[in-house]
């Protein structure tokens, strides 16, 4: 993967694995005025067809399990996973639970995980700017 | 009416029925001994019980009152509670990753299709199957449980201290509600009153949480109506609604700012501060909401959309601005009054037409009056020190607290044993009693009007999905 290929134009589409939606607050919040990731080259996409970064939140539950994985297998390669929350690192406040998977982000093997409870939009955002894109 | 009343199974059903059309049915659970049936007077909640002992199936209410399907539908998959004529016998969760099958309209033109439960937007998920001929929906069966992680059994066997932070972590967008609602229902069985400005500072809390999450729904609505502008500049008021909240709770989504025996250390500590920015907002929140509420081709697609009867609001037992937008009278701030809303006369927002309009015009009226209360509140505490949360020792029993959140009433349900260790909690959001609604307000609606009218709702589904 070279730099060039993706500079100002990833596409980023988000998973909820069983989150609380405070994760998803803080994700939407990215696209408001006052963080606007566009204008660091980052746009949320629709479809997965049209990401190259998937984030995940959640701890990870039977019941999204399979849609989880069909929605990254239609993410072309190259990807990078992104893990945003405790839950989805695996150390979250349902981890344990008895519909609780292991974390979204550690079963869907992600590159780098943001922790917070929920991580705020600047650490996301920053956590975003310094993945690895070269290889 | 208060505390529990127990009643035979033959008589059960009846009495449940005749109860719903005095008082607020609230919703109803089960533990090993007993199934409740719980509702809102005045006076507070009340519960009828019936001791599972026995074991001779009841009638399902939810033949007569729907807005009890979902729980009895839960109560009969994960507690083995037996109903007779349960009018939809599906489990409501699915199993072992499965769902259940969905509810299709079957007929010559009709064709079927799927959304979910991964949505195209950061949402939360959830599988909405729209049976429909052309573009009219004639039928929508929302299924959810995708957020499912089991976080009553989870708490099970925990201090009833210890899990406040799990209770505030169920769903991010009512935590502040459902964290006041567990730690009044604690309070209660502790038997402990809090200071007044502890009480004021609450109200505070739980206001801001009411403004962020309207702000939101309102933008999402002008965006769901094809309005840009009405989605962006909501969204950046929000986002200053959000760090209000960082400011006067210490958290952006105010996660842990209402604990048990009082606020979390981080509250209303930079005083003149919050009164200035919120005066700030305040001002520009009413200027947004002038400007949307002047834009006809937005205001005009909401109206109409997503009809909610009064007759249906009451049947599926609506709550929240859902029930106050469709003729409902009900707010528990003002009709069960607790905490420091027993010190201030809250204006109700109400409107008559049902629909996604009379919902958002329900919000934006309460934004005004969150605002007013927020200021109101803030001037009774002044600079009096708010003290540190009151030791508790949480003796055997059980408690049910209700309170007034974004979305309507937020129930907590508890059951102690010794030590103060969790034997049951149980939690009913307002989402979870006004999902099947929207399902419903969809019917002889068109396929594009459904994110609309879905946003005017924008319930949760983490709550609901526990
Ligand atoms: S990490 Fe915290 S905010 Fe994010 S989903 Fe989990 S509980 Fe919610």
């Amino acid at each position: 993967m070279k730099r060039e290929t993706f500079r100002k134009s990833l596409g980023v589409r988000h998973v909820a694995c069983g989150s609380c939606n405070g994760c998803e607050h803080e994700m939407n919040a990215l696209s408001n005025a006052f963080y606007d990731i566009t204008q660091d080259g980052y746009d949320i996409v629709a479809s997965p067809r049209h990401a190259d970064i998937v984030t995940v939140t959640g701890p990870m539950t039977p019941a999204m399990r399979a849609a989880a994985r069909e929605t990254l297998d239609a993410v072309p390669r190259p990807r990078i996973v992104v893990a945003i929350g405790d839950c989805a690192a695996g150390e979250g406040p349902w981890s344990g639970a008895p519909s609780a998977g292991p974390g979204a982000g550690i079963e869907l093997q992600a590159t780098i995980t943001v922790r917070g409870c929920p991580p705020t939009p600047e650490e996301i955002r920053a956590a975003l700017k310094s993945l690895p894109l070269s290889s | 009416m208060n505390g529990v009343h127990a009643i035979a199974a033959e008589r059960f059903a009846d009495r449940v029925e005749a109860e719903c059309l005095t008082a607020l049915p609230l919703g109803a659970y089960a533990r090993a001994e007993e199934v409740r049936y719980l509702f809102l007077a005045a006076s507070g909640p009340y519960a009828l019980a019936h001791p599972r002992e026995a074991e001779a199936p009841l009638r399902a209410v939810s033949g007569t009152f729907p807005l009890f399907s979902w729980d009895e539908r839960e109560m009969a998959q994960e507690w083995g509670v037996r109903f007779d004529a349960l009018p939809d016998a599906r489990p409501l969760r699915g199993t072992a990753g499965e769902m259940p099958p969905a509810i299709v309209a079957q007929g010559a033109g009709l064709m079927r299709f799927v959304v979910g439960p991964v949505h195209a937007g950061i949402n939360e998920p959830g599988r909405f199957t729209f049976s429909s001929g052309g573009e009219t929906i004639v039928h929508l069966d929302a299924q959810l449980s995708y957020a499912h992680r089991g976080v009553e059994r989870h708490v099970e066997g925990l201090g009833a201290l210890q899990a406040a932070p799990l209770v505030a972590r169920i769903c991010g967008s009512c935590s502040a509600a459902r964290s006041f609602a567990y730690a009044r229902a604690l309070e209660q069985l502790a038997g402990i009153e809090l200071a007044r400005e502890v009480e004021l500072a609450r109200l505070v809390l739980a206001e801001f949480e009411r403004i962020y999450n309207h702000l939101g729904d309102l933008a999402a609505s002008a965006a769901g109506a094809g309005w840009g502008p009405g989605f962006a500049s909501g969204m950046a008021l929000k986002e200053r609604a959000i760090r209000l909240c960082r400011l006067a709770g210490g958290h952006r989504l105010l996660f842990d700012a209402i604990v048990p025996g009082g606020v979390g250390a981080q509250t209303l500590r930079e005083r003149p501060r919050i009164a200035r920015e919120l005066a700030d907002l305040a001002r520009d929140i009413e200027a947004y909401l002038t400007r949307l509420f002047a834009q006809s081709s937005t205001v005009a697609r909401w109206q109409r959309a997503g009809v909610v009867s009064r007759e249906s609001a009451h049947a599926f037992g609506a709550v929240g601005p859902a029930h106050r937008a469709s003729r409902g009278e009900i707010d528990v701030r003002t009709f069960a009054p607790y905490g420091a809303y027993r010190e201030f006369a809250v204006r109700i927002a109400h409107a008559s037409g049902g629909d996604s309009f009379g919902r958002l015009r329900v919000k934006r009226d309460e934004i005004r009056e969150s605002l007013r209360l927020i200021g109101a509140a803030l001037a009774e505490i002044g600079d009096a020190a708010l003290p540190d949360p009151q030791p508790m020792a949480v003796p055997a029993g059980d408690a049910t607290a209700v309170v007034e959140g974004p979305r309507g009433s937020e129930v907590v349900a508890l059951h102690t044993g010794g030590d103060g260790i969790l034997t049951r909690l149980h939690v009913i959001s307002a989402s979870y009693r006004n999902w099947p609604l929207v399902a419903r307000a969809m019917d002889g609606n068109i396929v594009p009007d459904f994110p609309l009218v879905n946003k005017s709702f924008n319930l949760c589904y983490a709550c609901a999905d526990r």
